[in-house]
C-alpha cells in the first residue's frame, strides 16, 4: 500500500477500502472506508502545486455531502510537512492552512463548545473582516490516500465557511472530538501551477500540447 | 467522447451522460425532462416531466472555442425579467471551472463567476482596480426553464434580484437569491464567434425586442418596463397636432413691410407700413421689428393698427434693445437686435399700420450729433402679418409636453 504522508495517521487501502490508522510501528485496521463516487476533478493523488512560493504534494481526498450537494478536499502535504486542505467548489479551490491561533478567539470558542455560528457573522484575520457564508452539516461519501482524520462511513462534522471580499476563506471544522480553523484564499487552477494533473478522457491539460 | 459518468434515468430509464461529474447537482433528463439530483451515488428524481424538452440556442454537450479555451455547454436556462427574456448556458471545463454564455436581444456576453467581491454601495462598485456604476435598477428575475446540468439545486420557477453594474463594456452582475450572493464579470462576444463554436439553433434564440429609434432606450439593459417611450411618442404626437391647429387656426396670410430709421435721443412721428386685411372673425396680427447692429441703445416703438371703416385703433408696444460690457465674470451682452410683438385678437376688417417711436442710449443719451454733424440713428424693418402663429406658445406647449420624460430619461442616463 503507498503511503504518501507517512507523517499522517490514516491511510486508505487502494484496493480493499480498509481505513487503516498507524501508530508508530503499530497498524490498526480501523474500518472500512466507502468506494469514491466517479468525478471529473483534474486533481489526483501525486498533483503538486505551487502556492505562494510553496511546493505541495496531494496525498489524500475526502469527499464530502451536505444537502445542497457534494465535493472534495484534497490534502496536500509541503516538504516542510505543513498540511493544506485544497478545497474544490465549483471548479474554483480554496487552499486553507491550520490556523490554530484562531481558536483563541471567543467566537470560534464557543463554536466549538457547541453553539451555532449564523449567516452573516463577522471574524477578523490577519486584519481582515470575513462573513460567514455558508453553514453546512456533513457528511464523509469516501476518502482516499493519506489523511489526518477518520473518514469512516457515516463520518459527519459542521462545516463553516467565512469569505473575504477579496476571496480569503476560512474554515471552522467541527466534529464529536474536535474543531479545527484553517484559513487561506480562493485561486483558480491554473495559478496554483499544477503538475502531474489528471488526464480526463476527452479533455486537452491547459498548457500542455493536445 | 468526454470522460463524463452514465446513469439512468430513474423516470423514463433512458440513458443520461453527466458531464461534469462531482461537480452537477441537478440534471434535467435530456429524454424526458425529469429533474434529478445526482450529487449522491444514488440519483434521485426531483420532480418528473413527460417530453419537456426546450428549444435553446446552443445544444447541451456541443464543445467549442471561446476566448482561446475549450469549453463544454453543459446546462441550459431560460430567464426572464420585466423587459426580457434571454438564455443562460453553463460551459464546464474541469481544469477551467465553469462559464457562462448569455444572449439577449441579439448580444452575446461571456461571464466568468468572481471570487473576490467588488466593493461599493447601491450606485456604484470598486473591482479590481475599476470603478463600475449600476445600470437601471434591480429586477427580480425569474428560471422559466432549465436543461442540462447545473452544480447548484436548480429549477424552473427560481429567482434571484439581479443588479448590473458598468464600466465601458465591462459588466458586473450581482444575483441575489436566499440570501446568496453571486458576482459574474460578463464581457461582450460575438455571435459569429460562438455559432463557429457551437454551432447555433437561429430559430431558438430569444426574440428581439422591436427596440429600433427613439424606442431604443428602453431595451437597455435593467431597464424596467415603463411608458417612458410612450410618453415620448405621445408628446411628440401633441406638439405635432398642436402645430397644426395653431396652423390653421391662425388662418390666411396678409403680410406688410417697410423701414424705418429712429434717431438716437429723438423720436419719430407715426409712419404708415402698409396694410393688412384680417379675414376671419378673428386673427393673431404679428409685427417683428428688425434692428441694425447696435449696442447699448434701446428703441421704443409703439404699434397701432387703425381700422379703415371704423377709425378704431388697436395699440401695443414693442421693444428692441441690445447692451454689451465687460465685467468681472468677463464680457457679457444682453437682449436682441429683434423684437416681436403680438396682437391677440384682432376682429375682421382692414387695417393701417401705423408705427412711431424713439431710441435711447445707455446709460445716457449719445450728443445728438457727432463731430461730422450727423445724426446716429437705427434702421428699422418693420413686418406686420396676420396668419401669424405664436411660436412662444407652442414652445412652452413643447417644453411642458416633454419637460417630465425628458428628466426620467436624464435622471436615468446621469450615472453613466
Amino acid at each position: 500500500m503507498p503511503v504518501r504522508g507517512p507523517s499522517l495517521p490514516y491511510g486508505t487501502c487502494p484496493y480493499c477500502q480498509t481505513l487503516i490508522l498507524r501508530e508508530g510501528l503499530r497498524v490498526e485496521d480501523v474500518g472500512k472506508v466507502a468506494v469514491l463516487p466517479f468525478d471529473v476533478s483534474p486533481i489526483q493523488l501525486g498533483t503538486t502545486l505551487v502556492a505562494d512560493g510553496r511546493g505541495m504534494q496531494v496525498v489524500g481526498r475526502v469527499r464530502w455531502a451536505w444537502a445542497g450537494g457534494s465535493w472534495n478536499e484534497w490534502l496536500a502535504i509541503a516538504e516542510t510537512g505543513a498540511q493544506f486542505w485544497l478545497a474544490e467548489a465549483a471548479g474554483m479551490f480554496m487552499l486553507t492552512a491550520e490556523w490554530p491561533q484562531l481558536l483563541e478567539d471567543p467566537k470560534v470558542r464557543s463554536f466549538a463548545q457547541g453553539e451555532a455560528i449564523t449567516r452573516g457573522d463577522v471574524i477578523e484575520v490577519e486584519g481582515r473582516q470575513l462573513f460567514a457564508s455558508d453553514i453546512k452539516k456533513v457528511e464523509c461519501l469516501g476518502s482516499e490516500g493519506d489523511l489526518p482524520i477518520s473518514t469512516l462511513v457515516g463520518t459527519r462534522m459542521t462545516s463553516v465557511d467565512f469569505r473575504s471580499a477579496s476571496g480569503e476563506v476560512l474554515s471552522l471544522q467541527r466534529d464529536k472530538t474536535s474543531t479545527t480553523a484553517w484559513f487561506g484564499d480562493s485561486w483558480d487552477l491554473t495559478s496554483l501551477k499544477p503538475g502531474n494533473l489528471r488526464q480526463l478522457e476527452g479533455w486537452t491539460i491547459p498548457g500542455e500540447p493536445r | 467522447m468526454s470522460g463524463g459518468k452514465a446513469i439512468t434515468c430513474p423516470a423514463c430509464g433512458g440513458k443520461i451522460e453527466v458531464r461534469a461529474a462531482g461537480f452537477t447537482v441537478n440534471l434535467a433528463c435530456q429524454n424526458c425532462g425529469s429533474l434529478l439530483d445526482v450529487s449522491l451515488p444514488e440519483v434521485v428524481l426531483i420532480r418528473r416531466y413527460k417530453n419537456a424538452k426546450d428549444r435553446f440556442a446552443l445544444e447541451i454537450g456541443k464543445r467549442g472555442t471561446v476566448f482561446g479555451q475549450e469549453w463544454e455547454v453543459v446546462g441550459a436556462l431560460r430567464r426572464k425579467d420585466q423587459i426580457t427574456i434571454w438564455q443562460e448556458f453553463l460551459l464546464f471545463n474541469p481544469y477551467l471551472g465553469y462559464r457562462w454564455l448569455l444572449v439577449a436581444d441579439g448580444e452575446w456576453q461571456f461571464g466568468t463567476p468572481l471570487a473576490d467581491r467588488p466593493q461599493g454601495d447601491r450606485n456604484r462598485v470598486f473591482w479590481r482596480g475599476e470603478n463600475f456604476s449600476r445600470l437601471g435598477r434591480d429586477q427580480p428575475t425569474s428560471t422559466t426553464a432549465v436543461a442540462g446540468e447545473f452544480y447548484w439545486r436548480v429549477k424552473a420557477g427560481d429567482t434571484a434580484n439581479a443588479t448590473l453594474f458598468q464600466s465601458g463594456e465591462t459588466i458586473l452582475s450581482r444575483e441575489v437569491s436566499d440570501g446568496e450572493e453571486n458576482w459574474t464579470q460578463l464581457v461582450p462576444v460575438d455571435e459569429t464567434e460562438i455559432e463557429n463554436a457551437f454551432g447555433l439553433n437561429r430559430r431558438s434564440l430569444p426574440r428581439r425586442k422591436a427596440a429600433q429609434g427613439l424606442m431604443q432606450f428602453k431595451a437597455a439593459p435593467g431597464m424596467e418596463q415603463d411608458d417612458l417611450g410612450r410618453m415620448f411618442l405621445l408628446a411628440m404626437a401633441i406638439s405635432l397636432f398642436a402645430a397644426i391647429a395653431m396652423a390653421l387656426l391662425a388662418g390666411p396670410s396678409t403680410k406688410t413691410s417697410s423701414m424705418i430709421q429712429v434717431p438716437v435721443g429723438g423720436q419719430i412721428a407715426p409712419v404708415k407700413i402698409g396694410t393688412i386685411t384680417v379675414r376671419r372673425p378673428w386673427q393673431f396680427v404679428t409685427i417683428d421689428a428688425d434692428a441694425n447692429r447696435f449696442e447699448n441703445r434701446w428703441v421704443d416703438l409703439e404699434y397701432n393698427l387703425v381700422d379703415r371703416s371704423s377709425e378704431q385703433s388697436i395699440d401695443a408696444f414693442g421693444l428692441v434693445e441690445h447692451y454689451a460690457g465687460t465685467s468681472s465674470d468677463g464680457a457679457w451682452t444682453e437682449g436682441s437686435h429683434h423684437g416681436d410683438t403680438m396682437f391677440g385678437h384682432v376682429p375682421r376688417g382692414t387695417y393701417d399700420v401705423y408705427v412711431s417711436g424713439s431710441a435711447h442710449g445707455w446709460p445716457v443719451d449719445p450728443a445728438v450729433t457727432d463731430a461730422w454733424g450727423s445724426t446716429e440713428t437705427i434702421n428699422l424693418t418693420i413686418e406686420a402679418s396676420t396668419g401669424a402663429m405664436s411660436w412662444g406658445m407652442w414652445w412652452t406647449l413643447v417644453f411642458a409636453l416633454f419637460a417630465w420624460p425628458v428628466s426620467i430619461l436624464w435622471w436615468r442616463f446621469r450615472d453613466k
